[in-house]
């Protein structure tokens, strides 16, 4: 069962050469009780995807096409006004990329939180605050404290536990955490991805992790979904995935991660650099110029995100067979040219 | 977020100030309308008194109406207003733009030092300011007025930007500390750079928006100081300026209660409206044209 | 190149209520950098390792110890006089954000040392488009096209790129020592392996020593070979050696913390059977007269809480400190600052059969 069905999803935003897309008809679940990774390099989309569940994508961007059902909502791209906002923070709960930053220095996190409550018309404020202690002391805070607060009190992993609580206390079901460890050092990212997952099982929600860091993703999700240049280009569970990624890009990746175990010359950086929405591809594989394992067909068919196998999908033109078996290779452009 | 970083990214190669300038103005219609009221009243306050270099005295003709020889009637002696709002613009902003100058050169250059050293040269650059924001601006310009006229813009916008620089030299020290620990700072000093060369080319160029900003903004203030000075009558009397023909209006000419000297006493104040209005509608572009970022979303 | 003998920092806070304070955010430390060698330091954040790379490089001075620089004494000179081996010694900042000027294109990032070098080092060759085949040299070198990124200003990059240019910066000065601090940090996953590359790639060619300071374990490994690890926990160094001995073989429960934190990319990894965990997060303020792990470590005993650990060589006698370091030498002694120190697998462990990929 979904929790939420994103389908043929394309946001675009305006530039100077007109209305580019920044994610092109992407088509994702978040199941129950399951933790997604969407994993994808700066300019991905990945982000704006993650707004636009909120129906929040901010201008100059729109959502063009697609549509999303949330389980007990209904089409959050349909909504507008008052019930767009009880959605975002009621049935949707969201933790921005900086959150270390986005909370307000001047009151304390006690009176921020009223507000919250009061902005979603909670009748019983007081049973607001007992709830986000409640979740504030399950995440390892002092809850008193910590609504005693100030924003520049807390260090980074707790400010990020405290996007959490406010992203869960008016018991939305569905939790998206856009770079939740970034910024933070490795114990924190430790503690709060334990946290994640913690809170996760006790709530029984689906959680949605946007993170250019397929290492730190790896250790907590479920399911595994790759972005790349607008488009969901491999998803499936993620221990299969990672065991067998059958798309270049996924392969690549995992090959360019830093990791404390393996042969140090084994890894291979990804060359080239990531496309944004004036440079990436309009025709044919968006992936396809730092691909090594392109071929003709790559330039002049888009590949469709289609299963290949129970619970697997992938985009590209070539067998996965070929993907699993080849040695990742470097394509002709090597470095990082502009 | 990532997509707005990468709209950012629409590559495009450095232009040439002009065209940046340029297509910063162009970019809004109010930008278009400051813009050009600020350009009409410098051509004014240059070329006025080119065109009209003796008033034109209708002694026949006191408080007369606006009419074809006279478009905006007659003052108290039978002058042409229009004649005298046009020549005396080059007085009252020239003192402006001339006190906005010592304000900016002043309070940049102590600003900049103080923030860039700390320490002691900080500490001693901030009392003198400190000093300077303390120094009763009116009262001076009383007691000055005994000892100067004030009949050469010089004078006049000398003492209001000797006056006036201590808040500039306050906002752009505590800008400089706050860049200074940004990292393209402390490279520049670690890569060995002199002191000067950061000050310039490092910090200047990243609180040039801020700076101009308040340059243009300060315009408006010490036109309306001055201004204010001459209709008080609180320094002599020694050319024709806008001050003054507010001055002549209220207490030679009656205006607030004569219908008669009513357009003599708009002229003046219209006038600085404009001006004020050209000036908070063209602030808008200030910003982009120092930012290379802003100067390029589309 | 660079020796470090017990460099210690602190400052006085004044808090509102509390009176003041004395936060010690360096607490002794020594190192010795061989000319293209490397020296490794991870902690949390709050550790004092970038005000250890600020000491290096003379943004910030040090109240203690003593910090050689090609055999010359630093604290016995003048400031003036220090700034010209500090020269020697140039930053990598961690945020390629706004380690570049947001105002000035690369080429004038770029031209304005390398134009005052130009100067400093006289007439020979110092034409006036000398300065611009050098500054193509340095981007080259750093795996950037100086035609494209020349006349570019530091928004129209992306990360990866920002920071190559930043390190060709570092470059125009002809340093013989990089300080790293967290330089890859703010960087995307997938470029960050290409600028550890770039590093590791400078210690080579240009021997170019390195002082790598991160949280990241994994990423000082991939710099750091033959190096040294220091791992640093609230200005003290608590355990060191090889960066492979180190990582494979920790012993100080705290670098087990750190390896244990590491994520583990399941599929690929199995977690260690011996991961373990601070018991409680860092609070800078705690004083103790023991270890100052203690009131973290989930291993602590009651001597640790009245006797301060000092470094002593694995397995060895505790015969003392820093005798073993020879100048110059790679084999590093495998060093520890813990009372019961044991050997823990909390390190992943690859899944075998090569899932891992080639």
């Amino acid at each position: 069962m979904s929790e939420v069905q994103v389908r043929g999803l394309t946001v675009e935003y305006q530039t100077s050469a007109g209305w580019l897309p920044a994610v092109a008809g992407a088509s994702l679940d978040l199941r129950a009780g399951e933790i997604t990774g969407l994993v994808g390099e700066s300019g991905s989309g990945k982000s704006t995807l993650a707004l636009s569940l909120l129906n929040a994508v901010p201008a100059p961007g729109r959502i063009a096409a697609g549509s999303i059902e949330v389980a007990g909502v209904g089409d959050v791209v349909r909504l507008t006004g008052r019930q767009l906002r009880k959605v975002r923070g009621g049935e949707l709960g969201y933790v921005f990329q900086a959150s270390q930053n986005s909370l307000n220095p001047l009151k304390t996190i006690g009176k921020q939180l009223l507000d919250l409550g009061r902005s979603h018309e909670v009748s019983d404020l007081r049973a607001l605050i007992a709830r986000a202690k409640d979740l504030a002391n399950r995440m390892g805070l002092d809850g008193d404290r910590v609504l005693d607060s100030y924003q520049h009190e807390l260090s980074g992993g707790m400010r990020q536990r405290v996007g959490i609580v406010f992203a869960l206390v008016l018991n939305a079901k569905v939790l998206i955490l856009d770079e939740p460890t970034t910024a933070l050092d490795m114990l924190s990212q430790a503690s709060v991805l334990d946290i994640v997952r913690k809170v996760h099982d006790e709530n029984q929600l689906s959680t949605l992790i946007i993170t250019h860091d397929i290492g730190a993703i790896s250790e907590i999700a479920d399911r595994l979904a790759v972005m790349y240049g607008g488009r969901i280009v491999e998803d499936g569970p993620l221990l299969d995935v990672l065991r067998r990624p059958t798309h270049p890009y996924t392969k690549a990746l995992i090959g360019a991660t830093a990791r404390i175990t393996g042969d140090v010359d084994a890894a291979r950086p990804l060359p080239g650099r990531p496309p944004d929405l004036t440079t990436v591809a309009r025709v044919g594989c968006v992936f396809r110029e730092r691909c090594p394992f392109a071929v003709a067909a790559c330039a002049d068919t888009e590949p469709p995100l289609e299963a290949w196998e129970a619970g697997r999908r992938r985009a590209c033109h070539v067998e996965p067979s070929t993907v699993l078996a080849g040695q990742p290779g470097t394509p002709a452009a090597v470095g990082e040219p502009a | 977020m990532a997509a707005t970083a990468a709209l950012a990214t629409a590559v495009r190669n450095r232009r040439p100030a002009f065209l940046a300038f340029r297509r910063a103005v162009l970019r809004k219609p109010s930008r278009i309308v400051g813009f050009a009221i600020i350009v009409f009243f410098t051509l004014m306050g240059i070329c006025g008194p080119w065109f009209y270099g003796t008033l034109a005295v209708d002694p026949n003709a006191i408080y007369a109406p606006p009419s074809a020889d006279h478009w905006l009637g007659t003052d108290f002696a039978g002058s042409d207003v229009f004649q005298e709002v046009v020549v005396g613009a080059r007085y009252v902003l020239s003192t402006a733009a001339l006190a906005a100058l010592f304000t900016s050169f002043f309070g940049i250059t102590v600003g900049l030092v103080a923030g860039y050293h700390r320490g002691f040269v900080d500490s001693a650059l901030m009392r003198v300011t400190d000093f300077v924001l303390t120094i009763p601006g009116l009262p001076l310009l009383i007691i000055l007025s005994t000892v100067w006229s004030f009949g050469s813009p010089w004078q006049m916008g000398l003492v209001l930007g000797l006056t006036g620089w201590g808040g500039v030299a306050r906002a752009v020290r505590s800008q400089a500390l706050s860049l200074r620990e940004r990292g393209f700072l402390e490279a520049a000093r670690g890569l060995g750079l002199p002191s000067r060369h950061i000050i310039v080319k490092e910090l200047l160029p990243n609180i040039a928006p801020y700076v101009a900003m308040h340059l243009l903004l300060s315009v408006i203030g010490f036109i309306g100081a001055e201004v204010g000075l001459f209709f008080l009558g609180l320094v002599p009397f020694s050319s024709t300026n806008w001050g003054v023909m507010l001055n002549q209006a209220v207490f030679s000419g009656g205006a607030m209660n004569s219908p008669d000297a009513l357009v003599y006493l708009l002229a003046p104040l219209v006038c600085i409206l404009l001006l004020t209005l050209g000036i908070v509608l063209f602030l808008d572009a200030v910003d982009e044209l120092f930012n290379p970022r802003l100067r390029e979303r589309a | 190149m660079i020796e470090a003998r017990g460099i210690t920092r602190t400052y006085q806070t004044h808090g509102q209520f509390t009176g003041t304070r004395t936060v010690h955010a360096l607490r002794g430390v020594d190192f010795t950098l061989p000319e293209g060698g490397a020296v490794s330091f991870i902690g949390e954040s709050g550790c004092g390792k970038t005000t250890l790379g600020k000491i290096l490089t003379g943004l910030e001075t040090f109240d203690g110890g003593e910090l050689v620089v090609d055999g010359v004494e630093l604290s016995a000179l003048k400031p003036r006089q220090r700034a010209k081996y500090f020269r020697r010694i140039q930053m990598i900042h961690q945020d390629p954000y706004s380690a570049l000027n947001p105002t000035r294109t690369i080429e004038a990032t770029l031209g304005d040392p390398l134009r005052m070098r130009a100067r400093e080092k006289g007439g020979t060759g110092a034409g006036p488009g000398a300065w611009r085949e050098r500054a193509c040299e340095l981007l080259t070198l750093v795996g950037l096209e100086p035609e494209a990124v020349l006349p570019k200003y530091p928004h129209q990059l992306s990360g990866g790129q920002r920071q190559r240019v930043v390190i060709a910066r570092a470059l125009t000065v002809d340093p013989q020592v990089l300080i790293a601090d967290e330089a890859v940090s703010m960087i995307d996953v997938s470029m960050r392996l290409g600028i550890l590359g770039l590093l590791r790639d400078l210690r080579s060619r240009l021997g170019i020593s390195l002082v790598f300071i991160t949280h990241d374990v994994a990423t000082a490994r991939y710099v750091g070979d033959g190096g040294e690890l220091h791992v640093i926990y609230r200005g003290e160094v608590v355990e060191r050696g090889l960066t492979d001995d180190v990582i494979l073989s920790p012993v100080h429960p705290y670098t087990q913390c750190l390896l244990s934190a590491v994520p583990i990319m399941r599929g690929l990894e199995e977690p260690g059977p011996d991961r373990t965990a601070p018991t409680r997060a860092l609070d800078e303020r705690t004083d103790t007269p023991g270890c100052l792990f203690e009131p973290r470590c989930p291993f602590a005993t009651d001597e640790c809480f009245t006797t301060h650990p000092t470094l002593v060589p694995l397995g060895g006698d505790g015969a003392g400190v820093g005798a073993g370091e020879a100048e110059g030498v790679g084999a590093a002694e495998h060093q520890h600052a813990c009372l019961n120190p044991a050997a823990r697998r909390v390190v992943g462990v690859e899944v075998g059969a090569g899932a891992a990929g080639p």
